[in-house]
């Protein structure tokens, strides 16, 4: 007797291959056909059957992205990064504003403020990379601009964790312990884990991966601050290339998963989504473009450039998705619906202006040099 | 030569190499293996004039070209030569490493072939006969798959 998820995944996957497949004659990223294959689903799709895989996929989206960009790579940012960072920071009090013009309470202005404030660095490397525009400037500014907003949105997680009182303890208190632990047994750990087999490795940073979330989560932290802080750990343990070598595969194959949960379940969390919600949304949307322009200009980048860079920023996903779910749990549906309104809207819209940019930007300014002459590709 | 290092968190590290002429050079290496090569002319700041990109082997390759490792402009010193999987390896006999005095017979090593010794003032002594005695200062022409050459290297000079 074959178990229902495994029919439940083998037609999941199907149906993602195929959306992956479609959007690539057009020369298009795969993520966003994720989240419209989902949407086109809806209800239709048994999100029950396929856990744990997409709640996994975020946990280890969470995981790589501390593994990348955790507070240790401040460090390595010049300070033109870290002031087009400062500008783009400034979105969080506004957007904080916002909700408290909307209505809201501090709290639930403050998890809309971090909703309309950060981007999605998960999101966004992957249009960098399948885009190929890791040599160009602005992604190294972009890339910086990440690094500062996914610290801030993770400071921001452990004060607002979901359990008001208990939540905020728990989770400044785990922080501070694995701080510690990463501090005082680095040395000793990291020489341990260079005799593991790659095996062994995969299984305990799965393990750990899995451990920290559920025990953030049993103190009423976030339980995605919990794999955030296992990936920084490990990066501090020196195991930033292995794990992301070993974790790679099983984690794209998640997250493709959960942004197909996302898309079928945006449906009906946004009925009864009114005109307050979609223009917070679309605020969100405009409110970091004159930073950003601003934060690019200020980085060193040339006219055109500082548009591509604002233009990079635009996809929201992972820590969205994490505040809104908190939102929820707190009772601020608005919030809520604004942030799946957000990463449903800023994906596909993202990624279609980061393909187009450098035709309609580039063209108008020097025509034919655009054409690049490509030597050589592969893979 | 100006070469600048930056991290791309998530995608790897980029060099940015200036060259005496002007011209610039971006590379990426991605975690992947993966590299991404633009090439700017002097002056040219926005659109790179070419891109290339290598997989991790053929950017090794390229990289020991041009280092001049792959094809060597000159046998001297411990030149390497590399011929697929294969490995020639020219190697000195330092006055007091284990392998001066001994016989070549002793130092057999499955695998690597001594093809010729070296000796200052003397004619080429080509496939060396077993009870040859080697000296300090020989100079030794050893061929066969690395792991082996390497495995003889290390008895002759430990």
């Amino acid at each position: 007797m074959i178990h229902p998820s495994v029919e439940a995944f083998g037609l999941a996957a199907a149906l993602l291959a195929l959306g992956a497949a479609l959007v690539h004659r057009l020369r298009l990223p795969p993520l966003p056909a994720y989240l419209l294959v989902g949407l086109a689903l809806g209800g239709r799709l048994e999100v029950e059957a396929l856990e744990p895989l997409p709640s996994l996929g975020l946990l280890l989206l969470l995981f790589s992205v501390g593994l990348e960009f955790g507070p240790d790579r401040l460090g390595q940012l010049s300070h033109r990064v870290l002031r087009a960072g400062v500008w783009d920071a400034l979105a969080l009090p506004l957007g904080t504003g916002l909700g408290l013009l909307a209505g809201l309470e501090w709290r639930g202005a403050l998890l809309l403020g971090g909703i309309l404030y950060v981007s999605s660095s998960a999101v966004i490397v992957k249009l960098i990379l399948d885009l190929r525009r890791a040599t160009y400037p602005e992604s190294e500014v972009v890339l910086g601009v990440l690094v500062f907003e996914d610290l801030v949105v993770a400071a921001l997680l452990v004060l607002l964790g979901p359990e008001v009182g208990s939540g905020l303890l728990g989770g400044v208190g785990l922080a501070l312990a694995y701080w510690v632990v990463a501090r005082r047994l680095g040395p000793l750990l990291s020489r341990a884990v260079e005799g593991f087999s790659d095996e062994l490795v995969l299984l305990t940073g799965a393990a750990m991966v899995g451990g920290s979330a559920a025990l953030f989560h049993v103190l009423g932290a976030s339980e995605g601050i919990g794999a955030f802080l296992c990936g920084v750990v490990a990066a501090g343990l020196g195991l930033r290339e292995r794990l992301e070598r070993l974790f790679g595969p099983v984690r794209d194959l998640g997250v493709a998963l959960f942004f197909l949960t996302v898309g079928a379940q945006a449906l009906g969390l946004l009925q009864g989504a009114g005109w307050l919600a979609a223009s917070l949304a679309a605020l969100g949307l405009l409110l970091k473009l004159p930073l950003n322009l601003r934060g690019a200009r200020e980085a060193g980048l040339s006219p055109k450039r500082q548009h591509y860079a604002a233009l990079y920023l635009i996809p929201r996903g992972e820590f969205n998705l994490i505040l809104g779910a908190l939102a929820l749990e707190q009772g601020y549906t608005l919030v809520a619906q604004v942030a799946v309104m957000l990463v449903l809207a800023s994906i596909p819209l993202g990624s279609l202006l980061m393909r187009y940019a450098p035709d309609w930007l580039g063209r108008s300014r020097r025509p034919g040099s655009s054409e690049v002459q490509r030597v050589g590709r592969s893979g | 030569m100006r070469v600048e290092e930056v991290i791309l968190p998530g995608v790897g590290r980029k060099y940015t190499i200036s060259v005496h002429s002007g011209d610039r050079i971006v590379v990426v290496v991605h975690h992947s293996g993966q590299r991404e090569l633009q090439y700017f002319e002097k002056g040219e700041l926005e659109e790179p004039a070419a891109t290339l990109d290598l997989t991790d082997e053929e950017a090794r390759e390229l990289g020991a070209i041009l280092a001049g490792v792959l094809f060597a402009p000159e046998a001297v010193g411990d030149t390497r030569a590399k011929l697929a999987a294969e490995t020639m390896e020219w190697v000195k006999v330092a006055p007091g490493s284990p392998g001066a005095g001994q016989r070549v017979g002793d130092l057999a090593t499955p695998g690597a072939h001594l093809l010729a010794v070296l000796r200052e003032g003397e004619a080429l002594l080509p496939n060396p006969h077993p009870d040859t005695v080697l000296q300090a200062g020989d100079t030794l022409v050893v061929a066969g798959p690395r792991a082996a050459v390497e495995r003889f290297l290390r008895r002759v000079s430990a």
